[in-house]
């Protein structure tokens, strides 16, 4: 064996195979947590490269080495792609691992794998939801476009991402974007003939051939989901946010009209159409509901939200699309300005700090009731990143003097669930890929210093969704992310089953056609 | 792009026969020459193609899983990782990795119905353990590429796509996995040299046909001899002979 002897460690030296220790890793912080495993901030002791490590849980005592990390490995390891998070090692932890009475365990492995990614400092969900943020139209264009070219490079090598969501879609302080989170992802053959579980994809981004119960899809499932994203980032919150499948299906019918034979051909013979059917005509609406969007840009979302999946556009297709190519431009990457670092799980706990915050104002009867929505992007062609910067939350390099770095007291609460209705229920798998603490970036208040004293406005406690808020629903409130914790096992805990019910699905057989239990929503 | 066989791990960890043909020295120190290590192997893929059988997974998961063993005792020794271990559980990790996933448990209770001898059995947390070291030892790269695609490919290409040179064909690529030809050439070559041994044993010409593939046809003849060479040695192995290699395998040292 190459790795160390137990109670040894090799941390010095890369054997010429095999892996690597964990110790040659210093972990900074834990960054994401989940019933089903951690993603951990650390830093390489050798180069003092920071990177991301998310732990492959080994709970299942039955089928060994998890199926959905297999899947995610093979995929990782054949994927080279600037717009595709990069797979850099995986290390086991050396020697016996303790198990939970402190019992050296005899199995080295269990609980000891981990995944090294290359470290990136947002999500793009996160980023969405920061306070103030507006994103312009060229950066809207860059991100999009870096979105369509990592899937297309994805679907050219008949790789299935499954779960495309801004919290899986990660941003660096570059502004690069790459797909992460592959524990869904699997790869296709052309003809469409394999069998494959219609439950992936978190519901809200979900496509009407998957939730009509079809087995038989390609790439066009995912770009289902990029026209959600698409028109999320313009329209400034999520545009099917359905609560249960029935309702997700109703939402996209009512926006994009009932199918018929005509628009779709063979929508009829679908495994559940007549579960689902809708019950009265409904036109599309798309025109009408997006007016305000630039015609490009509406032009490009019809052909993504086209309800037959064989009329979809691909991702190829897409990225020769007028809007890619008229005024303003997609921008450089690296002429976007950089944030201190977000993900969607540090919003989310942000803001769910904001609402104790504003409990404790409610009792002194101080509160601002107002509510936080993002702010959709600035139509106007020209002027192309001066506006990105106007909310009160400052890109890192403003001048706000820089919190201490250190132990971060406004995450006294952390990770424990707090009660209370929202957009971000709190759930037993926060996923997030979070650092309430990253000194080094401290500035710009969002660290956390800022909350309650600082220049941000009140977020409003009350669901910008609306009625659909419920405490444990909503896709976005467990927060996958985009290192994908809940990955190996995939019942993250809210939105896809009861919210607090962690554990209820734990050590389920992984085999794929089993996923369905874990996005039980009606169960 | 990668996801094709030139940019794929597979290509790049293709070896030099002269490094398969390393006994661990461990393994060299029970006495064990590079032909019982050969024997041992070839004995090994046979148990996964029979426990195969009986799970039922397609050859795509045999021929997956004889890889991951070949590449498994190039750097481990047999000595230390029982082959009658390292075998089911190279099936059992490529039934997961070929998504034809087979139920631990399963496969347990076909390796106690094949072997009667106690010593050959394990159970299901045996398997589990011996996983993880295989992924490890692979580096955790699963993708194996197949010389069966091609084959079929070529077959239709030379017109030749017959059921009987196609089943003669398939059955000799089925043979090459008792040798270790997968980790030293690349597969679509190796579908080549069964397809010229096939089409010579049928008497069909392929000579133009090959010609205009502009493959280096040494290359491809030296795989085909490789493979006569194979059978031709079979014939005179015996039972005993193999038997010989294994009890060497099981001395206490």
């Amino acid at each position: 064996m190459a790795i160390a002897a137990p109670g040894q460690l090799n941390l010095n030296e890369a054997p010429t195979w095999g892996s690597r220790s964990v110790d040659c890793f210093e972990k900074l912080e834990q960054i994401g947590e989940g019933t089903y495993g951690q993603v951990y901030m650390a830093r390489e002791i050798k180069t003092g490269e920071i990177v991301a490590l998310k732990k492959i849980r080994m709970d299942n005592e039955r089928e060994g080495f998890p199926i959905t990390a297999i899947r995610e490995i093979k995929i990782l390891k054949k994927l080279h792609h600037e717009n595709v998070i990069k797979l850099k090692e995986i290390v086991t932890s050396p020697g016996p691992e303790k198990d939970e009475q402190g019992r050296p365990d005899g199995n080295k492995y269990k609980g000891g794998i981990y995944m090294v990614f290359e470290y990136m400092d947002h999500d793009l969900t996160g980023l969405a939801d920061r306070p103030g943020m507006r994103f312009s139209v060229a950066q809207i264009k860059c991100y999009m476009r870096q979105l369509l070219t990592g899937l297309h490079y994805c679907h050219v090598n008949q790789v299935l991402h499954r779960d495309i969501k801004g919290s899986n879609l990660l941003i660096d302080n570059e502004g690069n974007l790459k797909l992460a989170d592959f524990g869904l992802a699997r790869s296709f053959s052309n003809d469409h003939n394999a069998n494959l579980t219609n439950r992936v994809i978190t519901l809200w981004y979900r496509p009407p051939e998957l939730l009509l119960g079809t087995t038989k899809y390609g790439p066009a499932v995912d770009m289902w989901s990029v026209g959600c994203i698409f028109a999320e980032l313009l329209h400034g919150k999520p545009i099917f946010p359905g609560k249960d499948e029935p309702e997700q299906l109703n939402k996209i019918f009512e926006l994009c009209g009932a199918p018929d034979e005509v628009i779709w051909p063979g929508v009829t013979k679908m495994p559940w159409y007549n579960n689902f059917k809708p019950t009265r005509p409904m036109k599309r609406r798309v025109r009408e509901v997006f007016r305000h969007f630039d015609r490009h840009a509406l032009e490009l979302l019809e052909k993504m939200l086209t309800l037959d999946p064989a009329q979809r556009i691909s991702a190829k297709d897409a990225l020769d699309a007028e809007y890619f190519w008229t005024d303003p431009l997609p921008c450089d990457p690296k002429s976007l300005p950089k944030y201190e670092s977000s993900h969607e799980f540090q919003t989310k706990k942000k803001r769910q700090q904001q609402r104790q915050h504003e409990e404790n104002a409610k009792r002194q009867k101080l509160q601002h009731p107002q509510q936080h929505a993002r702010l959709p992007p600035i139509q106007q062609s020209g002027q192309a990143h001066a506006q990105v910067r106007p909310g009160p939350n400052p890109p890192v390099h403003a001048s706000q003097p820089p919190i201490a770095a250190g132990p971060n007291h406004h995450y006294a609460k952390p990770r424990g669930p707090a009660g209370g209705p929202g957009r971000y229920p709190p759930s037993g798998t926060t996923g997030g890929y979070n650092h309430p603490s990253r000194g080094a970036q401290g500035g710009g208040g969002g660290g956390g210093g800022g909350y309650g004293t600082g220049p941000y406005p009140p977020q409003g406690r009350g669901p910008p969704y609306g009625s659909n808020a419920m405490p444990g629903a909503g896709p976005r409130g467990a927060g996958g992310s985009g290192y994908g914790v809940g990955a190996p096992n995939y019942p993250r805990g809210g939105p896809y089953g009861s919210s607090g019910g962690s554990g209820a699905n734990r050590g389920s057989n992984m085999m794929s056609g089993n996923r369905n239990q874990q996005y039980g929503w009606q169960q | 792009m990668a996801a094709n066989f030139w940019t794929s791990s597979h290509y790049k960890q293709l070896m030099d026969q002269e490094d398969v043909d390393v006994v661990q020295p461990l393994d060299r120190d029970k006495g064990i020459t590079l032909e019982d290590f050969k024997f041992i192997k070839m004995q090994m893929a046979s148990y996964i193609s029979k426990l195969a059988q009986h799970v039922k997974v397609r050859q795509r998961v045999v021929a997956t899983a004889v890889t991951y063993m070949r590449r498994f005792f190039v750097r481990k020794s047999m000595t230390e990782y029982d082959p009658h271990l390292v075998a089911p559980t190279c099936l059992y990790l490529a039934s997961k990795a070929e998504e034809s996933t087979v139920q631990a448990r399963l496969l347990v209770f076909y390796i106690k119905k094949i072997y009667s001898d106690e010593k050959y059995r394990y159970e299901v947390k045996d398997i589990l353990e011996m996983e993880m070291k295989i992924l490890e030892a692979l580096n955790y790269y699963l993708v194996v590429f197949h010389p069966y695609r091609s084959l079929v490919q070529f077959l239709q290409d030379a017109g030749m796509n017959d059921i009987n040179m196609t089943h003669l064909s398939w059955g000799l690529v089925n043979d090459t996995y008792k040798m270790d030809l997968i980790l030293v050439h690349p597969p679509h070559l190796i579908a080549l040299a069964c397809i010229y041994i096939a089409s010579v044993y049928r008497d069909k010409d392929t000579t133009a046909w090959f010609e205009e593939l502009r493959v280096d046809m040494n290359v491809v003849k030296n795989i085909s001899m490789e493979i006569l060479d194979f059978y031709e040695n079979q014939r005179m192995v015996t039972e005993e002979r193999i038997n010989a290699a294994f009890s060497k395998l099981a001395l206490k040292p």
